[in-house]
C-alpha cells in the first residue's frame, strides 16, 4: 500500500477511535499504552482471520473491545475486507503511533503520570 | 481556534485557560481546558466541596448504611434530599439524615465524645441498621477529632455493627472531585476483600459508577437478570455496604462513571487483576454497544443480541418519533463532568441534537480529552463555569435548551431558555434503551412547552402582545 494511501486508511480508523472508544482514556501512561497494544493487536488477529488468544481476564477483555470495534469497521469502512494481512499489521501499527501520540507522548494531562491513582 | 477569553472574563484573565472553542483540524494535543484546579478568586464557583462528594455522590446512596455527618448541622442538610437516587427497600437512604449538629462548644472542647454518643445513639433509634460511614466536615477536621479511633472503639463495644470512616473535609480540594476520590481510595484499602459473596453465575461482574439515579440500577439490572449476569456489587446505585466489600470477586468491573468511581476500578485491577471495562450507558447506540462488549467478555454474545433486539423492538419506534422532532435542536450541558462526553453523540446519533456548549464543574483534564474528541466543532468546552459566562455563551450560541442542575436550571428559565435536570433528571431513569426515551421526551417537552413563549410576555402592557425576553419595559 503507497504511504500516502496507507496514511489516508490510518486516518479513517484513528477518527473512529477517537469518537468511539474510551479505553484510549485510561487514567494513567501505562493503562493507555496496554489497551493500545492489546486491543489493536486482537483487532489486528481478528482482521486477518486468527484467533485470538483469550487466556488470562485482560486477553479476554481487550478481545471483547476489538471485536466491537472490528465491527464497526468492516460497516463503515469496507475496503477494509480488501486489506492483505501485511497490510492490516502496517495499518495497525500506524493506528497505534496515531493514538499514543495523541494521548501519551503529546497528551496535556497533567494527571498522566501520576505514580498513583 | 485558541482558548477563549469571555467579555466578562477581561478581570480574571487566568480564565481563558479554562475555556476552548473547537475549531477544524485541531485536537486536544494543542489545546485542553485546565481542570480540576483551584477556582480562581473573583469567579463564582458553581462546584460543591469534597465532602460533598464522597457524602451526597457516593456514599449516601447506599440503602443499609446510616450516614454520620461529624459537623454543624448544615453540612447534613444540604446534602440531603437534593438528589433523587430511590433504592428497592423503601428509600430508607432519602428518608433518614443524621448529623453529630456541632455547636460552638463542642468545637472548643472537642468532637469526639459527642460523635460516639450519636454514633451509639443512631444504632439504638434503629436496631436493624449495621452499617454506617462517618464523615469528617470542615471544622471536626480542622479541631483535629480522631474518628477512626472513635469507630474502632464503637465496633469494639458492638460487634455486629460495621463502620468505614471518610475523612475528606470540604475545603481538602478543588471540588467534590476529591472526595470522590479519598471514598473510592478508603473504601478498597479498608473494606474491600472483608467479605465473600455466594457466586450464583458463571458470569459475575461490578458495575461501577452508577448511582441509581431515578432508577438507572434497577432498569440496567433488568437486563443483567435477562443476560443471567450475576452484578457482585453496584457502586454504589440500589447498593448495600456488605456487597461493596465484596467487590474483589468479580470478573469483570463495567464502569460507566470514570470520573467519581474509575479510582477502585483502577485499584481493582491493581490489586485483584480484575479488567475495567468502560461503557457509556445513556443512548441507545451506547448502550446496545456497552452489551455486547460485556457479552462478549463472558463469551454469550447471542444472549446480547437477542436483548438488543427485543429492546429496539420495544423502544426505537418511540425514540424516533422524538428524533423526527428534535432533530437541530441546540442543547448546552452543563453538568458535573462525564455526562459531558456520555451525551454529546448520544444526543446526535440518536436525537440529532447538537450539543453547542459544555461546561464542567468537577472533570479533570482526562474528561477533557474524551469530550473534545467526541463533541463537534464549534462547540464551546468550558471548566468551572460561573454565572456570567454562562449568561456570555447563552448569547453566542443561543441554545434551545440546557441540561443542568436545579440552581443553574432557575437561572436560564428566568431567559426564558428551557432546562432539564441533567444531575437528578426530571423524569428518569435516563440510562438504557427505555431511558434514552424519556430523556427524549423530557427535551421534546422542554423545548415545545407553550409555556415558555407565554411566560415571556410582559402581562403589565397587554396591548404590545409580545414576548419581551424577560426584561421590563420602561415604564
Amino acid at each position: 500500500m503507497a504511504t500516502e494511501q496507507l496514511q489516508g486508511k490510518v486516518e479513517q480508523l484513528y477518527d473512529y477511535v477517537q469518537e468511539r472508544c474510551l479505553w484510549q482514556f485510561f487514567s494513567r501512561s501505562w493503562d493507555r499504552q496496554e489497551n493500545i497494544d492489546g486491543v489493536l493487536n486482537k483487532a489486528a488477529d481478528m482482521l486477518v482471520g486468527r484467533e485470538p488468544k483469550r487466556e488470562t481476564p485482560t486477553d479476554k477483555l481487550h478481545c471483547a473491545d476489538a471485536k466491537v470495534m472490528v465491527m464497526d469497521f468492516r460497516e463503515r469502512f469496507p475496503w477494509i475486507a480488501q486489506v492483505s494481512a501485511q497490510e492490516v499489521d502496517e495499518l495497525m501499527e500506524g493506528l497505534k503511533g496515531r493514538l499514543v501520540d495523541i494521548s501519551i507522548t503529546k497528551s496535556k494531562n497533567r494527571e498522566l503520570h501520576d505514580h498513583l491513582y | 481556534m485558541p482558548m477563549v477569553l469571555l467579555n466578562c472574563d477581561k478581570d480574571i484573565p487566568e480564565r481563558e485557560k479554562h475555556i476552548y472553542l473547537k475549531a477544524p483540524d485541531e485536537d486536544t494535543r494543542e489545546f485542553l481546558p485546565l481542570s480540576n484546579a483551584p477556582t480562581i478568586p473573583g469567579t463564582l464557583s458553581e462546584r460543591g466541596c469534597a465532602f460533598c462528594g464522597a457524602k451526597l455522590v457516593i456514599g449516601g446512596v447506599l440503602k443499609d448504611t446510616i450516614q454520620m455527618i461529624h459537623g454543624p448541622i448544615g453540612c447534613a442538610y444540604d446534602t440531603w434530599h437534593t438528589k433523587r437516587y430511590p433504592t428497592d427497600n423503601g428509600h430508607f437512604n432519602m428518608k433518614y439524615v443524621w448529623s453529630t449538629d456541632m455547636k460552638e462548644n463542642h468545637i472548643v472542647f472537642g468532637g469526639e465524645k459527642r460523635l460516639e454518643k450519636s454514633i451509639h445513639e443512631a444504632f439504638d433509634e434503629m436496631p436493624e441498621i449495621k452499617r454506617m460511614i462517618v464523615y469528617t466536615t470542615c471544622p471536626t477536621a480542622l479541631i483535629g477529632d480522631d474518628v477512626k479511633a472513635v469507630a474502632k472503639r464503637v465496633m469494639a463495644e458492638r460487634p455486629d455493627v460495621d463502620i468505614f470512616t471518610v475523612e475528606c473535609p470540604g475545603f481538602s480540594g478543588v471540588s467534590q472531585s476529591k472526595g470522590h476520590h479519598v471514598l473510592n481510595i478508603g473504601w478498597i484499602n479498608e473494606k474491600v476483600g472483608t467479605l465473600d459473596a455466594e457466586i450464583t453465575s458463571p458470569y459475575t461482574m461490578n458495575f461501577i459508577g452508577d448511582f441509581n439515579i431515578q432508577g438507572d440500577t434497577q432498569l440496567l439490572q433488568t437486563y443483567w437478570d435477562r443476560l443471567g449476569i450475576q452484578v457482585i456489587s453496584h457502586f454504589t446505585g440500589n447498593g448495600t455496604y456488605d456487597d461493596l466489600r465484596r467487590m474483589h470477586q468479580a470478573q469483570l468491573n463495567v464502569v460507566n462513571c470514570a470520573r467519581s468511581s474509575g479510582y477502585i476500578a483502577n485499584e481493582l485491577k491493581k490489586q485483584y487483576g480484575i479488567p475495567r471495562l468502560d461503557i457509556d450507558s445513556w443512548g441507545f447506540n451506547y448502550m446496545a454497544e456497552g452489551i455486547r462488549k460485556i457479552c462478549a467478555f463472558f463469551g454469550i454474545e447471542e444472549r446480547g443480541e437477542q436483548l438488543i433486539a427485543e429492546e429496539y423492538a420495544k423502544w426505537k419506534p418511540q425514540l424516533d418519533w422524538y428524533k423526527e422532532r428534535l432533530k437541530g435542536t441546540k442543547m448546552a450541558i452543563w453538568t458535573g463532568g462525564p455526562r459531558l462526553w456520555h451525551w454529546t453523540k448520544s444526543v446526535e446519533d440518536d436525537l440529532g441534537v447538537e450539543v453547542v456548549a459544555m461546561s464542567s464543574k468537577f472533570g479533570h483534564e482526562e474528561d477533557f480529552e474524551k469530550v473534545i474528541a467526541r463533541g463537534r466543532e464549534g462547540t464551546y468546552y468550558i471548566d468551572d463555569g460561573n454565572e456570567l459566562e454562562f449568561f456570555e455563551i447563552i448569547d453566542l450560541v443561543k441554545p434551545d435548551v440546557i441540561f443542568t442542575g436545579p440552581r443553574v436550571g432557575e437561572l436560564v428559565k428566568k431567559l426564558h431558555i428551557p432546562y432539564v435536570n441533567g444531575h437528578g433528571y426530571h423524569n428518569g431513569p435516563y440510562m438504557g434503551f427505555e431511558g434514552f426515551v424519556n430523556l427524549a421526551r423530557d427535551m421534546y417537552n422542554a423545548v415545545h412547552n407553550p409555556l415558555k413563549g407565554l411566560a415571556g410576555i410582559d402581562i403589565r402592557q397587554p396591548r404590545s402582545g409580545a414576548a419581551s425576553n424577560g426584561k421590563k419595559e420602561a415604564a
